[in-house]
Formats: structure tokens, C-alpha cells, sequence
């Protein structure tokens, strides 16, 4: 498990929907808004990258310091995001496929309406649940 | 590193530009920007100035195209320790800029220039620019040194041109000095040296390297020069050859620099022209200039100077080269290797200027999130100096990046909704739009940065950015602030307000929300009524203005459904109905409130609310229109921490519509437990010229009148017109429940009234009758009269007066009558609060019939209805006229019981309207209608009382096969005669019609101590009461009997016409109504046939004494008789009378009873259903009243 993670959902209207610090390092407030504003600024990165390849996991797109961000775009626009510092790909990629799935059963929920906050505890605990299982 | 590297940056020459003496701020300002608008000197433009001294070594100069370009170092700037290896870092020339009005003496001027370029010694030209010289200065000048350049006073134009001409000649004394320089210096072995090469001791070894490498690097810096006197084609040449020398020397450095150069030389040469070709060259030729940046970076001296700087500035000139959208992903590259090698930079300030370059480039490639986190890491490292200058650009760098964290301040968003055109049209928003409002709402990132933004802006000592800065945290984010925060931001506000003057303005509001509840509709005192000037009752609506009724065509506006008007009045104050609420913890005291409006024709009245924590407050805005036109109210001005804001009313809709759909993290009304309201549209206001005013009050007091059900009593309204237009028209109509509990309306005094001026007053009486209680009033109200009296009143079943008004219809100076300018009217509705209380009660009534037998005399009592004929003439003065010797023919008595549940004691007058009747009996007679005293009957409070009211006045004269037929033919016993003729379908109805014409014709008045008194409705009681027995009541019986004395002593043994002086027959009076015993007296009977048809029957006449024997058979006869007493048969034909006579000799004196009965052949179906039989064998018996038969005499 990498030791610093953040792991942020973002709306195609560019809003996050989901946030998740799934690091094994210890939590620290400062980190945590630190990483928020790197994912943040990634995304301007990710709408140029999103047009230009059919592929749904982008890879590393953008990149802080030690940190990395690894962006996976949904068919809607719906943006996985991952800020990691280890550099485990396949494990990255099955882990956004995996949320992928789980996303998509939230959207299939009839009183989910696409793009407010994801509140589903379950969701919480099987993001975690993979995080645990692929970083 | 340098700020704002370019490529192009080689070939700049650096001037410094330095105010020497007291300069005013504007005007340096002034006099700088004059400067810096010299950046570019063309080469043809200084040929004048320019004097070849010696063969120019510049060989290829493009004089008609080339120019010298300037970079003008404001306050001038430190040596770089690099000037030897770019000579662009040097300073080669200082402008000093004096302000002559404020250093009088130039020659100090003189001296202080002449120290200040004493730091500069690289500067090859030293200027200074003395502006606005007085005239004795101008004197003076003349003597001072080339130095020294006065500029007369003069206009800006004239100036500018001076300045240009003065720069012209600083460019060729500056190219002069290049020349001579490169000449210099390709003769003389100049050593160039830069940090990177060792400082201390030249080692033999360093010494002969050193000489091996001087000779490249002299043909770099040529090449400079080359560059910065503008001739990029001889920089190139130097270039290629320093190049090649410092790649053979291994010089990897320089070799870098010549790259860098000859790129810059490329660029120029190409004049700014960018062919992909060109392109791909620079991009190779800085990829390897990068690389041999990075080669020349040596471990040793690392801590001591790293060549790292002039790699990232090679990267950051290379990006911004291909700072363009198609370009990128590799800028991107480039910068984010960049923002990689910021770890390894030394010092603070070069890391600060990589990420403002990097931000710069990212906000230039459109990345406005990449620009903005890189801005606040520049602000960070600002933030980490401690001092107010520094937090002052970190405040501003943050001020940057709000709009990428979408946290800006109105201020700036107002102006880029403006410029960028994104204002919806019409407040309408689509979804999409809606979600765009809260787009972004990264709110961990945007309280971060509006926290760093309050803290900087506290540390850099600008209140209002601080004062925004917490307003907006504290306004967004309240929901994610613990109480203990709110706290701190509330006294964070304040702080920052104690340091603002009083009547600072921010953009940004900060608590509390405040959204528009409702415009209160005008109460109906004030209503306003469009005003129909075609018709005369012009409250009633427009004439339609079309052949039809309904139009579909102009019920299909949408935008005229949904928007409703609103008009206001010039002068009348209005009220909008507003709610704040304060979600956070802490007490917030609005120091004033008031509607903001722009339109400048309404005068708002201030208010002071204080709202306790987590708690909404409706309040009512008030305000006063003063002129004519439309308003719109966006939204309410607040004045609280000290400091005014505006709060829009639609972005606190937006909000909550985002707080609907979960975009928002809370919304502020429901966490107060203000309930939802329903979407409020603000409708379109109108302010109108002023009205008249119609204000009413009850004379005697506003409150409710009391009354007891039924009673009647006047009220006295006053009118007064309150306006300043006088009241013309005006018109009272009835509306609400229990309408017609207002009897009379004194309309005469209305319109005697007119007009009415402004300030006058009259006063109108309304004569109202309560109204009887419903049951349920009843049942609420029942035993606690008092302590319902309130709601009673209140809940609208008073009724109410309408009061339509209007003034002139031609406002005064308007002189053109159109229908469309008439002013509109107005309608005051004055409810009349009457309060009506259980009065006496009914309880039940019924029919009651009386027996008194009839005295037998020489008349015959009136036998049927011709009663009420009142044939013996004169007023009657009572209602029924009991007759002793009548008995109660006809009589009966309706009994009416009454019970008092009040507390007050009623008294009971009963009245029976007498109607106007038209006989015709030879006159006509009349009638006067006329109340007839009875006795007041007295109910006390919780008894109950029985009404007698005698009723005589109806049996119908026929039966007939409808139950009866009124017949033509006249009765000639009476000498009446009913002439007209119904027909029978109309009988049914006229039975009715008479039930109902008795009844409105009984009235059963009260009165109850001095004041109140009124009448029972009982109408329906006594219907109820006749309906049962009406026929019983109303048909007559098929036969009459009746009794007298014969007036001979002759019977009459047949059958006659009663003749008609029979009635007239006058009666001795001491005999009436008792004759003598032993003597032998002739009676008569009397048998009226009722029925159309001829009846067979058998009559029999019975006496009977008061014990109610029978006094004629038998073995104790007390009477003897003459003539038929039983079993006569008789026919009687249709309506006719017949006698028969007959003697009886009593015996005895005493009472006694005589009654007539027959038993009835072959009855038809009349009288068997009269006689309600169904049977066809029974037989019917006809028994008539008793009548009294009184002996005297001696046994």
C-alpha cells in the first residue's frame, strides 16, 4: 500500500464527489488540502488529455514533487483521480476499474442524482476495501 | 533567476532607470511610463545621431529594419555576478528621472545622478532627465554638462516627442559605445570569468585552460553585442564560431550561452515570423542548450553556484516560445520538469520567480487551475517572509487565483460576469446553469484559500480584503466551521471593520441571508382598482375588448400570468416582507437594514434586527416611493460588522435552489427550522401618482358591535380622506357573508359628501340586523358568549362594506384625456365586526285548535273564511276578536315556545301584519296594514315562554277535486264574491303562496334592556309548524253546520234560499244568547254544502246537557222537540245552504249543547280523501262544532 494516497471522485461539472485519503501514512490536514489542490490542478491537464486517447485509464497525467496523479475518465466525463507516490499501474488500474463498477452501481441508484456527493457508506467502505487490496 | 525571461531577452539592453531627488509618486509614474513606451528604438531612426568614428565592426547592420531594444530597470537593479556571460544582464546605460519643481538646485541634481551611477559601472551612457525646469533653472541648465537634459515645460505631446528624440540620441551614443567596445575587445584579451569558474587561485592548469577557452568566449560575448546593437545576422557568426570553440574547449557553458544566443539572433533575424520549420529549430537547438546546461552543472561547486537557474530559465524561455494551445502537452512538460527542479534551487527568490514564470505560462496556456496552484505556492513562499510588503503581493497572488478556486469577490465577479456576457437573461436559469453556480465546490480548497486570503491581507494591513475575505469564508462555509471559528471570523470582521472608516462599502456580503418572503399585497384599506373609464360602475373590470367573452388568444401570455403588478403610490408607505436568518453561533446584530433599491424613486426606511444564534426572523422592510416609474428591488442593504453590503435576494435563491438539488452544503432557512417557501416572484412595481385615501373608523370605537341574533341596530362609519387628492367618485356596495344583515346604507350621505377633499371626513350610518347563528356558531358559542366574541368577529362571517373611490379622472396638469392614463381607483373595505350572540332561542312551535262552543243566536256565526272580510267595518283593534257567542269557529292558535339562554331578559311583542286586500262587495274595502298591541310577554334569562299567536284567517271556501276550486259564483249569504277565477293548476301553488303570505305577515319583536331589540326570525319555524296540518287547516270541511234562532215561530218545513236580509235580522239584545225555559223555541240549522258536487245525506241534531247526556230520548228527557231532530235526509246542492227548522221545549234551565252531525250518502272520492278514509263501504260522518245553548228560567 503506497503510503500517501488521496483518491478524489470528480463530476464532469468539475465537482468533487467523492474524497478519500486511503494512504497509509498518518493523516495530516495540511497534507490532505495539499493534496486537494494538486488533484485540483491536474484537471486542467486531464480535459486536454481526455480528448486525445480512446482509453479510459490515463496514466500519470500530472505530477507534484514526489506526487503523482494517475487519472481514469469515465465515459461520462466522471473523473477518478489518484494522487499516489508509488508507482504501481496495473495495481492503479485495476483499483480505478474496480471504483469504476462501484460508481457505476451508485449512478444506477434511481434517487442518485448524477453529479451531487456520493454519500453511501458502502461505497466508502469498498473504495477503501480496494484501496487496501491494489495500492 | 530573472522574472520574465524570454528568448528574445538576449538582445535587450538593460537601462536603469533611477529617480534622483524628490520625486512626487504620479508623477515618476508619469514620467516612467513616457520612458518605457521607448522599448524599441528603430535603427533608421538614429542614423542622424549616429557618426561612424571607425569602421563599424557590426558589418551586416540592417539599417532600415533592425532596432535597439531597451528593458528599463525601474530603480535600476543589482550587479548579477553573470554579466560577464550574458552582457544582456549588464546595465548599460542609467536615466536618471528629476522632477525640477522639487529639487530647485540642479547642481545637486548633478551630484546625486553622478553618485548614483557611481554602483552602474558597466553603464556605457549615463542620462539625466531633468522635467518641468523653472525658468531660472532653464537659465541654469544651459551651463551644466551633456548630462543634464532639461525638458521645458510643455503638453505631453511635445514632451513625448522630446523624449523620443533624447532616447534616439541615447541609442546611437549607445551603439557608438558597442562598436567600440567589440573593437576593444577583439584586440585586448579580455579574461571572462563567471562564477563557475574558480575565483580564489588560478592554478596553472585553470590558467592555461582559462586561455584556451578566452578566445571562444570572447566571440560570445561579441556575439552579444552584436545581438544587443541589433544586428542579429554579424551575432550569429559570432555565435557559430563561439560555439565551436567552446565545444572543442569543452567549455560546455558557454557553449550553452553561444546556443542561446544564436537562437535569440535566429528569432530576431526571422522578425518575429513562426513557421513550423522554425519552430522545430528553436525547439531542438534550447533542448540542446538545456542539455548542455545541465551537463555544466558540477557536483563541486554545487553549494556554491549551480547552474541550474540558467537551465530552468532556458526551460521556462523555451515554454514560452511554445506557450500556444496545440503546444500543450509539451509545455506542460517543460514546465512541470521546471516546477521539478524547484527543489533543488537555493535561494528562496529564485524558487519564487520560477513559480510566478510557471503560473504565468500555465494562466497564458488557458490552465487556469495549474496558474492558480502554482500562484499558491508563489504566495506560500511570500507568506514565509515575514514582512507586511511580502504579504502584500501574497495577498494579491491570492487575489489571482480566486476565480480558478471560484471564491471571488463580487467585485471582481460582477466585472467579468460584465465584460464576459454571462449574465442570464431574465434570472432564468436552465439546470445546467444551475449546477455551474456551484461548479467547483471544492470546498476544503476554497476555504484554505479564503483563510490564507484573510490572513494575508490581516498581515499586509488591508482591512477590506480581510474584511471580504472572512465575509465570503464565513457566508460559504458556515456549515464546515466549528461555532468556536464562526466566533473567531465574526471578531474577525469587526477587527478589520475598526480599522475601516464608517460607510465602507464591500461587494461581498457576509451574514445574514436574507431572502424576500412577500410584497405584501395593499390591505384592503388601500386597494387599488383599475379604473374602467367607459363605464359608470368602473370598478367592474375593463369592457371587453372584443365580440367575446373569452378570448383564448389573451389568456396564452405566459409572461403576463406569472408576473403580477404591483402598484405603489407616491407618498404611501409600502411594506416587502423579508426573512434573515443567522445559521451560525453566535448573536449578529444588523446594525441596519433597508431595501436597496437603484431606480432612485423609492425612499427606504432603515431598520435595527438582532438575530440570535441559528435562529430566522421575518421582519417587514418598509419604505416610501417618491416619484413616479418602475422599481425593482434586487435586494436589501446591510450594515453589520461595521461595514455596508448588498444582498441580492437571487443569489440567495440560487443558493437554495442549489441546496434543493444537494449542490450546496446546507441551506440556511431549513437548518433554522425556517420552513420552505414557496417560490416568491417578485412582481413588477409601479409607482403611480398619488390616490385619494379613504381611511375608516367605526364611530364609537373599532371594536366589535355586539349583537344578540335579530337585533337591529345603526352603526356610524367615518370616512376621512387621508390622501392629498380629493375623493370625486365613490360607491358603497355589500360583500361577505350575511350580507343582507345590513338593512339600509345611507348612500344619499355618500353622495352628498362628494367630492371630498383631502382631509375631510363624514360619517355614514348602516342600519344592520344580526344575523341568526348556524349551529356550529352555536355550539362554539353556547355558555361562553364574552370569551368567543373575539373569534366570532374574526372569522369573516361579518359582513363587509365596499367602498370604490377614485379621484379626478384627469390627473391635475395632464391635458390629454386617455383611457389608458386614467388613475386608478381605489376600494377600502370597512368589515363591519359585528359579533353576534345567541339571542333568544326557538324551540318549537305548533298548531293548537280550540273548542269554545258557540252560543246559539239569531245570527249565525260566521261559518267559514268571510272572517277576515271584517264586514263590520272600522279599524279592527285586535287581531281576533273573541266573540262569545262566535265560539272558535275557525280559530286556531300557533305556539310558538321559546327559550332565553342568555343572561338578559327578553320582552316578546308578537304582531301579525294585517295585509291590504281588495274585496268586492259592492266596495272595495281596505285595510291598512296595521300592528295590533298584544301584551309584551317578558322572558327571563334561562326560562323558557310559550307565544300564543291566534290565527283565524284562513279556511278555503270549496272543497274541491284539487283540494279546492276557487269558484266564480258569489255567496250570496255573505255578499261576497270572489270574481276571479284560477285555474287549478294554480291552486297547488296559491295554497302555498298563502301559507307563505301568513307567515311574513306574523313578526315576533323583542327587546332586551334600552338599547337592543330586534325580531325572531321564526319564518321557517312556523312553515315547519303549518306544513305538517296544512290541510287539516286550510281545506274546509265538506259540510258546515250551524245554529240559530228561527226568527218566526213559523218553521219554514222546506228547503230555501236563506234570504238575505237573514243577517240583517236584529237581535233584541237582552235575549242574545239565552232563551226561556217551558217555552217552545224554534231553531234552525244550518248545512253548507263546500264541495262542487250535490250531497246526499242523513242529518241528524243531538242535545245534550252539561253533563253531556243526551237530553232528548230517553226516560229522562229534559227536552221536548218539534219537528226532525235524526235521520233527515237532505241533498244539499253544491254550494249551496240549506235549513232546516225544528222546535225544542226545554224542560229544565240550564246548559246545553246542540250539535249537528250527518252521515253522508254515496260519497265521492273528495270527501272520502278529506274525510281520509279508503275504504269504499265506510261511511262518512260529518260532525259539526258544538254549540251553546243557555235556558233560563224556573225547573
Amino acid at each position: 500500500m503506497a503510503s500517501t494516497a488521496c483518491f478524489i471522485i470528480v463530476s464532469k461539472n468539475d465537482i468533487p464527489i467523492y474524497e478519500a485519503e486511503v494512504g497509509s501514512a498518518a493523516k495530516k490536514e495540511d497534507a490532505a488540502h495539499q493534496h486537494q489542490f494538486i488533484l485540483h490542478a491536474a484537471l486542467d491537464i486531464v480535459q486536454d488529455l481526455a480528448w486525445t486517447t480512446s482509453a479510459m485509464f490515463l496514466k500519470a497525467v500530472d505530477r507534484f514533487n514526489d506526487l503523482v496523479v494517475s487519472v481514469y475518465v469515465t465515459a461520462g466525463h466522471t473523473r477518478l483521480m489518484l494522487l499516489h507516490d508509488s508507482h504501481n499501474e496495473d495495481g492503479i488500474k485495476s483499483f480505478f476499474q474496480e471504483v469504476h463498477e462501484l460508481y457505476v452501481k451508485i449512478l444506477l441508484n434511481p434517487l442518485y442524482l448524477p453529479g451531487s456527493r456520493i454519500t453511501s457508506s458502502h461505497f466508502d467502505t469498498k473504495v477503501r476495501a480496494l484501496a487496501r487490496k491494489y495500492l | 533567476m530573472e522574472p520574465d525571461v524570454s528568448i528574445e531577452t538576449g538582445c535587450m539592453i538593460r537601462i536603469a532607470v533611477l529617480p534622483i531627488g524628490p520625486i512626487p509618486q504620479p508623477h515618476l509614474r508619469d514620467y516612467a511610463s513616457m520612458l518605457v513606451r521607448h522599448r524599441r528604438v528603430d535603427l533608421s531612426n538614429i542614423s542622424s545621431f549616429y557618426t561612424e568614428h571607425q569602421k563599424s565592426p557590426f558589418a551586416n547592420q540592417p539599417w532600415d529594419s533592425g532596432s535597439l531594444r531597451f528593458k528599463f530597470m525601474l530603480g535600476g537593479s543589482p550587479l548579477s555576478p553573470w554579466e560577464d556571460f550574458q552582457s544582456h544582464r549588464k546595465i548599460l546605460g542609467v536615466i536618471g528621472i528629476c522632477h525640477c519643481a522639487s529639487s530647485p538646485d540642479l547642481e545637486l541634481v548633478e551630484e546625486e545622478f553622478a553618485s548614483a551611477c557611481k554602483s552602474y559601472t558597466s553603464a556605457l551612457v549615463k542620462r539625466c532627465f531633468a522635467f518641468c525646469p523653472g525658468d531660472s533653472q532653464l537659465e541654469d541648465g544651459g551651463r551644466k554638462g551633456d548630462n543634464l537634459i532639461l525638458f521645458p515645460p510643455a503638453d505631453h505631446q511635445t514632451q513625448q516627442f522630446h523624449l523620443q528624440t533624447m532616447m534616439q540620441d541615447i541609442a546611437a551614443s549607445l551603439l557608438m559605445e558597442f562598436e567600440k567596445w567589440v573593437l576593444r575587445a577583439e584586440s585586448s584579451g579580455t579574461i571572462l570569468k563567471t562564477p563557475l569558474d574558480s575565483q580564489t587561485s588560478l592554478s596553472s592548469e585553470e590558467v592555461i585552460k582559462a586561455k584556451k577557452r578566452r578566445l571562444g568566449r570572447a566571440q560570445k560575448t561579441i556575439g552579444d553585442y552584436c545581438l544587443l546593437a541589433g544586428s542579429p545576422v554579424d551575432a550569429n557568426a559570432h555565435y557559430s564560431t563561439a560555439s565551436e570553440l567552446a565545444r572543442l574547449t569543452g567549455d560546455f557553458f558557454w557553449y550553452a550561452g553561444a546556443l542561446e544566443g544564436s537562437v535569440c539572433a535566429l528569432l530576431i533575424d526571422q522578425m518575429g515570423q513562426k513557421d513550423p520549420v522554425l519552430e522545430d529549430e528553436v525547439r531542438y537547438r534550447y533542448n540542446s542548450v538545456i542539455l548542455h546546461y545541465r551537463k555544466s552543472f558540477m557536483q563541486d561547486n554545487a553549494q556554491r553556484v549551480s547552474t541550474l537557474s540558467f537551465e530552468l530559465e532556458a526551460t521556462l524561455k523555451l515554454a514560452r516560445f511554445l506557450c500556444r494551445r496545440e503546444h500543450a502537452k509539451e509545455v506542460v512538460e517543460l514546465l512541470m520538469t521546471a516546477a521539478d527542479g524547484a527543489k533543488s534551487l537555493i535561494d528562496a527568490s529564485d524558487r519564487l520567480i520560477l513559480f510566478v514564470e510557471i503560473a504565468r505560462l500555465f494562466g497564458t496556456l488557458g490552465y487556469h487551475r495549474k496558474a492558480a496552484f502554482f500562484s499558491r505556492q508563489v504566495a506560500q513562499l511570500y507568506m514565509q517572509q515575514d514582512d507586511c510588503l511580502a504579504a502584500i503581493s501574497a495577498m494579491q497572488v491570492l487575489a489571482m487565483t480566486t476565480k480558478a478556486y471560484r471564491v471571488q469577490s463580487r467585485a471582481t465577479l460582477i466585472k467579468s460576469l460584465a465584460s464576459s456576457d454571462e449574465i442570464s437573461d431574465g434570472g432564468k436559469l436552465n439546470p445546467q446553469s444551475v449546477v455551474s453556480l456551484f461548479e467547483s465546490q471544492w470546498s476544503t480548497l476554497q476555504m484554505v484559500v479564503l483563510r490564507e486570503i484573510l490572513l494575508s491581507s490581516v498581515r499586509a494591513g488591508d482591512p477590506l480584503a480581510a474584511w471580504s475575505a472572512a465575509a465570503r469564508l464565513l457566508r460559504s462555509y458556515y456549515p464546515l466551521i466549528t461555532p468556536a471559528g464562526q466566533s473567531g471570523l465574526a471578531s474577525a470582521l469587526t477587527n478589520a471593520a475598526d480599522r475601516l472608516p464608517s460607510g465602507t462599502r464591500s461587494a461581498d456580503p457576509a451574514l445574514p441571508f436574507i431572502r424576500l418572503h412577500s410584497f405584501p399585497v395593499h390591505s384592503s384599506q388601500v386597494d387599488i382598482v383599475k379604473r374602467n373609464p367607459g363605464r359608470e360602475e368602473w370598478w367592474l373590470g375593463s369592457a371587453p375588448s372584443g365580440p367575446f367573452i373569452y378570448t383564448p388568444l389573451s389568456k396564452g401570455d405566459p409572461a403576463d400570468s406569472n408576473k403580477q403588478e404591483l402598484i405603489w403610490i407616491v407618498g404611501e408607505p409600502v411594506q416587502v416582507v423579508v426573512e434573515l436568518v443567522n445559521p451560525c453561533g453566535f448573536d449578529l446584530t444588523v446594525d441596519s437594514i433597508y431595501l436597496s433599491v437603484h431606480s432612485g424613486n423609492f425612499d427606504p426606511f432603515p431598520m435595527r434586527v438582532s438575530l440570535p444564534p441559528n435562529s430566522a426572523k421575518v421582519i417587514k422592510l418598509s419604505g416610501m416611493p417618491t416619484a413616479l416609474g418602475p422599481v425593482t428591488i434586487p435586494g436589501c442593504t446591510v450594515h453589520c460588522f461595521g461595514v455596508i453590503t448588498e444582498h441580492l435576494f437571487k443569489e440567495v435563491d440560487n443558493l437554495l435552489l442549489g441546496a434543493a438539488q444537494g449542490l450546496v452544503l446546507s441551506d440556511p432557512f431549513r437548518c433554522c427550522g425556517s420552513p420552505t417557501l414557496r417560490n416568491v416572484t417578485v412582481p413588477n412595481i409601479s409607482i403611480v401618482p398619488p390616490l385619494p385615501l379613504l381611511v375608516s373608523h367605526v364611530v364609537g370605537g373599532d371594536g366589535a358591535v355586539i349583537l344578540y341574533e335579530g337585533e337591529i341596530r345603526d352603526v356610524l362609519i367615518s370616512l376621512t380622506n387621508a390622501g392629498s387628492v380629493p375623493v370625486e367618485q365613490a360607491h358603497i356596495s355589500l360583500s361577505g357573508k350575511n350580507q343582507d344583515s345590513v338593512i339600509s346604507v345611507a348612500y344619499e350621505t355618500l353622495k352628498s359628501a362628494l367630492p371630498l377633499k383631502p382631509g375631510a371626513e363624514f360619517t355614514i350610518p348602516v342600519t344592520i340586523k344580526a344575523w341568526q347563528l348556524g349551529t356550529a356558531d352555536l355550539d362554539s358559542a353556547g355558555g361562553k358568549n364574552n370569551a368567543s366574541m373575539g373569534r366570532l368577529s374574526k372569522d369573516g362571517s361579518s359582513p363587509m362594506l365596499l367602498i370604490h373611490y377614485a379621484g379626478p379622472l384627469v390627473q391635475s396638469g395632464a391635458t390629454d384625456v386617455n383611457s389608458s392614463t386614467v388613475p386608478p381607483g381605489r376600494r377600502l373595505v370597512v368589515p363591519l365586526h359585528v359579533c353576534v350572540l345567541q339571542g333568544l332561542s326557538f324551540v318549537k312551535a305548533r298548531l293548537l285548535s280550540m273548542e269554545i262552543p258557540a252560543h246559539v243566536s239569531e245570527t249565525l256565526p260566521c261559518l267559514d273564511n268571510k272572517y277576515s272580510d271584517l264586514i263590520s267595518g272600522g279599524k279592527p283593534d285586535s287581531l281576533v276578536k273573541i266573540d262569545p257567542y262566535r265560539g272558535s269557529w275557525g280559530l286556531r292558535l300557533l305556539e310558538l315556545e321559546l327559550s332565553n339562554p342568555t343572561d338578559v331578559v327578553f320582552d316578546i311583542r308578537v304582531s301579525v301584519q294585517l295585509e291590504n286586500k281588495m274585496k268586492e262587495d259592492k266596495s272595495t274595502f281596505v285595510v291598512d296594514a296595521s300592528d295590533f298591541g298584544y301584551p309584551e310577554t317578558r322572558i327571563d334569562r334561562d326560562y323558557s315562554a310559550r307565544v300564543l299567536i291566534p290565527l283565524e284567517h284562513f279556511k278555503l271556501p270549496i272543497l274541491d277535486g284539487s283540494f279546492f276550486v276557487k269558484d266564480s259564483k258569489s255567496d250570496a249569504n255573505q255578499g261576497s264574491s270572489r270574481s276571479s277565477s284560477f285555474s287549478e293548476k294554480n291552486s297547488k301553488a296559491e295554497l302555498n303562496a298563502s301559507i307563505k303570505n301568513l307567515i311574513s305577515r306574523i313578526k315576533v319583536k323583542w327587546q332586551s334592556g334600552r338599547s337592543s331589540s330586534g325580531e325572531l326570525n321564526i319564518k321557517d319555524a312556523i312553515l315547519s309548524a303549518l306544513q305538517t296540518s296544512a290541510m287539516d287547516i286550510l281545506l274546509p270541511d265538506p259540510l258546515t253546520f250551524g245554529f240559530k234562532f228561527a226568527k218566526s215561530s213559523i218553521p219554514p218545513a222546506n228547503i230555501v234560499d236563506l234570504p238575505k236580509e237573514a243577517n240583517i235580522l236584529a237581535v233584541p239584545p237582552g235575549s242574545k244568547g239565552s232563551i226561556l225555559a217551558h217555552e217552545m223555541t224554534p231553531f234552525e240549522v244550518f248545512v253548507r254544502n263546500n264541495t262542487k258536487e250535490m250531497i246526499k245525506m242523513k242529518l241528524s241534531i243531538t242535545c245534550r246537557d252539561v253533563a253531556g247526556e243526551n237530553c232528548i230520548d230517553g226516560s229522562k228527557a229534559t227536552v221536548l222537540w218539534a219537528g226532525v231532530l235524526s235521520g233527515i235526509s237532505i241533498e244539499v246542492p253544491p254550494l249551496q245552504e240549506i235549513m232546516h227548522a225544528f222546535s225544542l221545549y226545554f224542560l229544565v234551565p240550564g246548559e246545553y249543547t246542540l250539535v249537528a252531525a250527518a252521515v253522508i250518502d254515496d260519497a265521492n272520492d273528495i270527501l272520502r280523501a278529506r274525510a281520509k278514509t279508503d275504504s269504499p263501504d265506510e261511511p262518512i260522518f260529518c260532525r259539526g262544532p258544538p254549540f251553546h245553548v243557555k235556558v233560563i228560567g224556573t225547573a
